[in-house]
Parts: structure tokens; C-alpha cells; sequence
């Protein structure tokens, strides 16, 4: 079985030969940009550089997949967000205290939405790693879903407050906002793309899940409809109070961070649902050693986590010992695990 | 010492009775709201439901009828977001909630602060505020305002993408001698440090405590960077910040 056949069969919940190790947000950090000649900021607005990048996850450090996009932002930018694209170690951030909409009236996705230069860099690095690496690897591209992108275009706390306030505006913004998710994510499938992020940070963090209940849970129905390929929810913070709502969704998978437990998180979703992740950034891949990186990747496998990766964006200096200890760790844990 | 039953507003004493679980935390919220007056009380309730425009008009009647600007805020406000606080601290409410209570509070504190500032009335303590540089997030940040200011703290925010001088250049202004720093980003973290590493450059770091927070901070990531204190939410900032500056918890 290949990286590609692995990474897909583990979204379809079907045999594979091991567990695949995958991050469906960014492994992205400072010594890849080093190794690949390719830094931030550049490397998130010209394709070449994109994919160079992205596909160190699969070249150095032996990972099953490859995820060109390693921000939050290429939509809100083409949406008219300002954005500050930053240095080689940070990531770029939308301006949010400088939203562009404060009414459902205001949004409007442009006509020419496709063809905007932070669109098209994600859509032909794409091509470019798809053509570069065939059906070899699992080419995972990335599409904001509408609650995230309204934080990013009205600012976090009107956004809150407008889904306290009134929640039928706040359901007709999610609905107008939907069809950029949509139209980003179609056209990465036609750019070649064998399964798609969708961070939409409904977090436990901010919100309760009776609010992605009340707000999400159809929207991501529908996504999983009409975006016809894999699809994978990414969901910072704890979660495990919308699990169920989420396993419920026809997503093939959710991406979960370390807040939540593995094995209650598969008791909840159970067979509905793959889950992803869950090996904590801050406290281990960032701070400790390999030693730490292996005994989270090993709770992740003994409570029966469908593929393995890092929770969320890897931080930026983050060693390569670390990220290269995760496939090391689950290949010899198969090894311990023979049938 | 005063009972549950002593709390008049059937609101606020069902509210008590339901999130209220700490025996401690408990008892100090009956003693705070059982001996404020049914106006207070009244507010209190507002608030806690988050009807910033009944807080409005309570707040200025209640001036109005000649209640002290200070027990309108210690009493009616100041108490009612101690129950907000500890609700959003054990996930009874979220951010959406808490960001309505606070704008209720900011709804009296419009009538109030006048009144206050003009009679010379101290804040607990003048607390900066920042995102740190490079880091646009501020949520977590304006929560530990908002929760600040509930507690009768004077803030002062520098907003997001604070660099390490113009921290500096708070404290030094308006002689604060509490400051706190927030990171989302684990790239931006280490700014922390370099602030911290400008206070001490600038022999101001004997001046002020300076604590941290942020979704990827740890209480070791705050030892390792030199802080005085972690706090992992808004409850733990404002509790923090009481200890550093030796005020009644």
C-alpha cells in the first residue's frame, strides 16, 4: 500500500496495511523553509514555493500526506481581509479589528473570487505537487468553512455577540459565507486535491456545542454532500461536547486537539467518524523530546485513532527529530502489534 | 454569616443555587449579594442576563435616587460578574454569554466611571494590557479586561501586536504596577520573553508583575520566560492579579 491508498482508506474507514500519519493543517516549520529554500511569507503566496514546502512533510519527514495550505487566510484575503503575511517564523493572521462586514447585506462573494493570486497559488500548487508526485501521496488541500470566516470578516466578538443576539442573521451570514467554502473547495478537487480540510474553529473554547448544534451541524451535512471527496473537520480546542453532533455530520473525518481525550473521543464518535491528531503541539512536539513524541503517539494507537498527526499547525520551530519521531513511532508500534 | 434564602431576587438566588458549587466561592457570593439592596440586586440580575439596556436605565435611576456611584458598582455590577466569571470558568456559559454580561457592565459602568473619576476614587490597580508582538489575537485578552474592569481594575490595552517598548512606554506612563501579556501563536510566545528581557534591560522590571496567558502558555513556559504568575483563564487573571498586587481576593 502506498502513502495515497493508506491515507484514503484510513478516511474511509476501510483495512490498511498501518496507520497513516497525516497533519491536515500545516507541517510547516523554519528548518523544512530552510531545507526546501522556500520562507514564509513566500511560501504562502507563490505555488511553487507552496508545494516545495509542503511536500517536505512527505519527503523528510516520511509522513502519508501533503497539505499545501499552511495558514487560515488565502479565502479571507480574496474576500477583501487585510492581511498581515508577516516574516519566516510566524504565520500570517487576518486583521480582524478591521472587519470588512458588520451585516449579512455586506457579504458578497466576488464573481472573480477563483481567480484571485491567494486562490490560484493554492490551487496550482496543487497541480504542481499532483503532477510531481502522482497518486504516490495523499494531496490534502484546505477550505475555510463559514463560521471561521466569519471571526475573520466581522471580527471575532460582533460575530459572537451577533450569534447571542440574533440568530437568524447569523444563520443567514453562514449561509451566504458557505459558498465560498464551497467554490474553494470544488475547485481543489478539479486541481487534483484526494481530500479536503475544513477548519471551522467552533471551538469549546469560545462556544458550546449546542451552538454547533444550532449553527453547524447542517451546514457541514451539506459540505459533506456537495464537496465530493473526504472531507476533514479541524476543530481547535475541546470538542469532545460536539463529537457525537459531528460524527453525525458524513465527514470522513474530524481533526482533534490533545484538550480532548483519545479514548473517550472514540468512544463517542465510535465507527461514525475517523478521528485525526491529537499529539499535543505546545507541551510536546514544541518543548520535549522524541521520548514523549512516541508515548503520545502510542496512546493515540491504543485507543484505536484512525490516522496520527500532530493536533493542529505545527509550530514553526519545531525540530525535524521530533516530527520524523511520529511515523518512526507508529511503524514500530505495528511492529509490537502484529496480528 | 448569611444564607442562600437571604438573597431576595429569586433570580439571583436560583442562579447561585445552580452554578455556585465551591463551598468557599459560595459562601463568599451570598455575603456579597445578600447584603446589597433589591436595586442591586436588580441590576445584578440584568446583568447576568446580559440586558445591557435595563442595566442602563437601573444603573442611572438607582444614581438618579441618590445610590453611590460605588455601591452601584460593588454591589449591583462588581458582584453579579463574580457569577459570570465562575460560569464561564466551569463551562456553564461561553464567550458569547460572557461578552453580553460584559457589555451590560460596560452599559452601568458608562454612568459610573464619571462619578467615580471626578471624586477621586482609587481603582483596585492600573493593570497594561497587550497582545504580544506579531500576534493579532486578542480574545482571550479583552475577556481578561472585560473580567479586570468587573473587579474594579483600572486597564489600560495596548490592543494586539504590542512590541516590547511600547509596554515599556505603558507601565512607565501611567506608573502601572501590574502588566499582562497574551499569546495565541506558538511563534509568538517567545515575545514574552524578549518584553520581559526589555524590563529588565530598562531596569523597570523591579517595577512592575507582569503576568502571562494564552492558549499555548503553561505555568513552565511562564517560570522558563521570567514571569510573576500564569493565569490559564480570565478567572485565574483577575485572581492572579489580585495576589500580585496584594489586594483581598
Amino acid at each position: 500500500m502506498n502513502s495515497r491508498d493508506r491515507v484514503l482508506a484510513a478516511l474511509h474507514r476501510q483495512p490498511a496495511d498501518r496507520t497513516p500519519v497525516c497533519n491536515p493543517t500545516s507541517v510547516a516549520t523554519v528548518e523544512l523553509m530552510d531545507l526546501s529554500d522556500s520562507h514564509f511569507p513566500d511560501a504562502n503566496r507563490d505555488p511553487e514555493r507552496m508545494a516545495r514546502l509542503a511536500a517536505t512533510s512527505y519527503t523528510e519527514l516520511g509522513f502519508d500526506s501533503i497539505m499545501p495550505v499552511f495558514s487560515i487566510i488565502q479565502e479571507s484575503s480574496a474576500l477583501g481581509c487585510k492581511i498581515q503575511w508577516e516574516q519566516k517564523d510566524n504565520w500570517p493572521t487576518v486583521r480582524m479589528r478591521e472587519p470588512i462586514y458588520t451585516e449579512p447585506g455586506d457579504i458578497r462573494i466576488p464573481p472573480d473570487f477563483l481567480l484571485h493570486p491567494d486562490i490560484q497559488c493554492v490551487l496550482n500548487a496543487i497541480r504542481i505537487l499532483r503532477k510531481e508526485y502522482g497518486n504516490d501521496v495523499a494531496i490534502i488541500g484546505k477550505t475555510m468553512g463559514p463560521w471561521s470566516l466569519g471571526y475573520h470578516c466581522f471580527g471575532v466578538e460582533p460575530f459572537l455577540l451577533m450569534s447571542l443576539d440574533d440568530e437568524g442573521k447569523t444563520k443567514l451570514c453562514l449561509d451566504r459565507l458557505k459558498e465560498a467554502t464551497i467554490q474553494f473547495g470544488l475547485a481543489q478537487i478539479e486541481a487534483g486535491a484526494d481530500a479536503l480540510t475544513l477548519p471551522d474553529h467552533a471551538t469549546g473554547d469560545l462556544v458550546s456545542g449546542e451552538y454547533y448544534a444550532r449553527y453547524l451541524r447542517d451546514l457541514h451535512i451539506e459540505f459533506a454532500q456537495r464537496l465530493p471527496i473526504p472531507l476533514i473537520l479541524h476543530i481547535c480546542g475541546r470538542t469532545v461536547d460536539r463529537m457525537g453532533y459531528i460524527a453525525q455530520t458524513g465527514m470522513a473525518a474530524f481533526h482533534y486537539d490533545s484538550k480532548n481525550d483519545p479514548a473517550e473521543s472514540m468512544a463517542i464518535v465510535k465507527d461514525k467518524i475517523a478521528l485525526i491528531g491529537n499529539i499535543n503541539n505546545p507541551e510536546t512536539l514544541f518543548s520535549k523530546g522524541p521520548e514523549e513524541v512516541r508515548s503520545e503517539v502510542f496512546r493515540n494507537l491504543d485507543a484505536g485513532v484512525d490516522l496520527i498527526g500532530p493536533e493542529c499547525a505545527i509550530p514553526l520551530q519545531t525540530t525535524i527529530e521530533n516530527l520524523k519521531e511520529i511515523p518512526k513511532a507508529v511503524r514500530d508500534w505495528h511492529k509490537e502489534h502484529v496480528h | 454569616m448569611p444564607q442562600l434564602e437571604d438573597i431576595r431576587n429569586d433570580f439571583l438566588r436560583q442562579e447561585v443555587s445552580d452554578f455556585i458549587e465551591r463551598p468557599e466561592e459560595r459562601a463568599k457570593i451570598i455575603g456579597l449579594i445578600a447584603k446589597a439592596s433589591p436595586a442591586m440586586q436588580q441590576i445584578g440580575a440584568a446583568l447576568i442576563e446580559g440586558q445591557n439596556k435595563v442595566v442602563d436605565q437601573l444603573t442611572r435611576s438607582a444614581l438618579d435616587a441618590g445610590t453611590p456611584a460605588l455601591e452601584v458598582m460593588d454591589d449591583g455590577l462588581i458582584a453579579a460578574m463574580a457569577i459570570v466569571g465562575i460560569k464561564f470558568r466551569e463551562n456553564f456559559i461561553f464567550v458569547p454569554e460572557v461578552l453580553s454580561c460584559a457589555r451590560a457592565m460596560k452599559a452601568g459602568m458608562a454612568h459610573i466611571e464619571p462619578i467615580l473619576s471626578a471624586s477621586g476614587i482609587e481603582p483596585i490597580a492600573k493593570v497594561v494590557m497587550g497582545t504580544v508582538k506579531g500576534d493579532l489575537h486578542d480574545i482571550g485578552k479583552n475577556l481578561c479586561i472585560m473580567m479586570l474592569r468587573g473587579a474594579g481594575f483600572e486597564v489600560i490595552d495596548l490592543g494586539v501586536d504590542t512590541s516590547p517598548d511600547r509596554f515599556l512606554q505603558a507601565v512607565e506612563e501611567h506608573n502601572a504596577p501590574l502588566m499582562g501579556m497574551s499569546a495565541l501563536l506558538t511563534t509568538t510566545m517567545p515575545n514574552m520573553g524578549r518584553t520581559i528581557e526589555a524590563f529588565i534591560d530598562a531596569d523597570l522590571r523591579d517595577q512592575v508583575k507582569i503576568m502571562v496567558g494564552g492558549a499555548p502558555v503553561t505555568q513552565d513556559f511562564a517560570d522558563e520566560m521570567g514571569a510573576d504568575g500564569y493565569g490559564k483563564d480570565a478567572v485565574a487573571c483577575v485572581a492572579l492579579a489580585k495576589k500580585l498586587v496584594g489586594a483581598a481576593a
